[in-house]
């Protein structure tokens, strides 16, 4: 068997499509069985440009005369798939034959592999996104629930360890006729106004470093120097209480409800933690919670009620009244007379 | 938290293999290879990767309404989607997915017969 023979044999049995293609006419003087298995049996009219349609044969002039080397790509159906070949022409060494060769490498599976793939990303970031926005609503709600540091120390290590803050200030607030109003109003307006109301609230308390930490029907509870200490946490509760009345008595002006609210403010430690397994709620207690809590329920309408230690913290800015018995000041803001 | 099917076969590296060979068998098949003669080859890669890693409990979440879109006036035939299942289920099996796994997939296909079979006789 002479070489060529046995050249040609070997061209044949490879799994890349061969062919050598006449540079003159674009025809073909050679294909190997795998180029016939993709582009039919071989016609001996069969041009290059009717196998490749978008093949710019200008193109392939020119470069084949510039390098003698041109790669590109080429897609066509074979019984039902889309095959997609990379073709790769080599104008053949010797000078006077105007030949090149053409090896056809099947490159389908990896355009298969590559839709799918871009496939999968686009689910995988799609879900990575939900994920995201779901862990962003996760954080929000256990934000209401809970301060920033106490989340953090939550999520770095499963638990809030109880901590004693000292010392903070607290403040409580609650409506004085609240049970009145549920009967007058539908539970939906009730629940809408509070949650107004409180809103408020939270964006007051925010400008005076005093945080809210629960509330409870028309108990409001917030503290300040709570997790994050605050030298001035008792100026910070007063004025923050001076405005939330200041706000209710505007808000009475143009509203249909009235609400009227009273305040205790405290001074003292507390301890911080969160409570409970399934449900997680960060709450403060101990003896100035208690001590909030009780000069509120001494407190009358739309005022704030505290003791001479806390009036005395305070005493520059906001006048006291001691009662008539002496268990309590009530407060007001000089500023606001002035 | 039970692992999906999607996980417990390997994740994305085994639907890919399973989605690949399925596309093969099914262009093979001379019952259900003619629905594919002219769809898009990224297209139809698109939407088998989404309804295995789906049908797999992987990361995409296919609504009946995408299936019912992607396969409207196709004129699909009970035989037809019988010899699917078929195909579904060998392939499956050479990927050695366990038997009760292969019917909970498998049965996920059923379940969509109604949207993927015209009914000319109704309305």
């Amino acid at each position: 068997m002479s070489i060529e023979a046995i050249n040609e044999q070997l061209l044949r049995a490879i799994g890349v499509g061969v062919a050598l293609v006449d540079l003159s006419d674009l025809s073909f003087s050679f294909r190997n069985d795998t180029f016939n298995e993709w582009f039919g049996d071989p016609d001996p009219t069969a041009r290059l440009t009717e196998l490749f349609p978008d093949l710019d044969s200008q193109t392939l002039q020119s470069e084949m005369l510039d390098d003698g080397r041109m790669t590109t790509e080429a897609s066509f159906k074979l019984r039902r798939r889309t095959m997609t070949v990379a073709l790769e022409f080599s104008r053949a060494q010797n000078a006077h034959e105007n030949i090149a060769v053409l090896v056809c490498q099947n490159i389908t599976r990896i355009k298969e592999l590559e839709s799918m793939i871009d496939s999968y990303s686009m689910m995988v970031e799609r879900n990575t996104h939900e994920i995201k926005r779901e862990k962003e609503q996760v954080e929000k709600l256990l934000l209401n629930m809970m301060p920033r540091a106490a989340y953090e120390e939550y999520k770095t290590f499963g638990v809030v360890a109880p901590r004693l803050f000292d010392p903070v200030s607290v403040l409580a607030l609650d409506f004085i006729q609240f049970d009145a109003q549920l009967t007058q109003h539908e539970p939906g307006v009730i629940v809408s106004e509070l949650n107004d109301i409180y809103s408020a609230f939270d964006r007051i308390g925010a400008q005076f470093a005093c945080q809210r930490i629960r509330t409870n029907g028309d108990s409001y509870v917030a503290v300040s120097g709570v997790p994050d200490p605050n030298q001035d946490h008792a100026m910070a509760v007063a004025n923050s209480g001076v405005r939330f009345l200041r706000y209710l008595a505007r808000r009475n002006d143009s509203h249909p409800i009235k609400w009227v609210a009273r305040i205790g403010v405290a001074s003292g430690s507390v301890i911080g933690s969160v409570v409970g397994i399934q449900n997680y709620i960060y709450d403060v207690f101990g003896p100035t919670v208690g001590a909030a809590l009780h000069h509120r329920s001494l407190a009358d309408e739309m005022t704030m009620a505290t003791d001479a230690t806390f009036a005395e913290i305070v005493a520059e800015k906001f006048g006291a009244l001691p009662s008539d018995d002496g268990t309590h000041v009530l407060m007001r803001d000089l500023a606001e007379n002035a | 938290m039970e692992k999906s099917l999607f996980d417990k076969y390997g994740g994305f590296s085994t639907v890919s293999k399973i989605v690949l060979t399925l596309y093969d068998r099914l262009l093979e098949d001379d019952d259900v290879g003619p629905f594919f003669d002219d769809v898009d080859l990224s297209r139809l890669i698109d939407h088998q990767t989404k309804f295995v890693s789906s049908l797999m409990g992987g990361p995409a979440s296919f609504t009946d309404d995408h299936i019912e879109r992607a396969h409207r006036g196709m004129q699909i035939e009970d035989h037809q989607f019988d010899r699917l299942k078929e195909i579904v289920a060998e392939v499956l099996t050479d990927f050695e997915v366990d038997a009760p796994d292969i019917e909970t997939i498998v049965g996920a296909f059923e379940a969509r017969r109604e949207i993927l079979i015209e009914k000319p006789n109704v309305n």
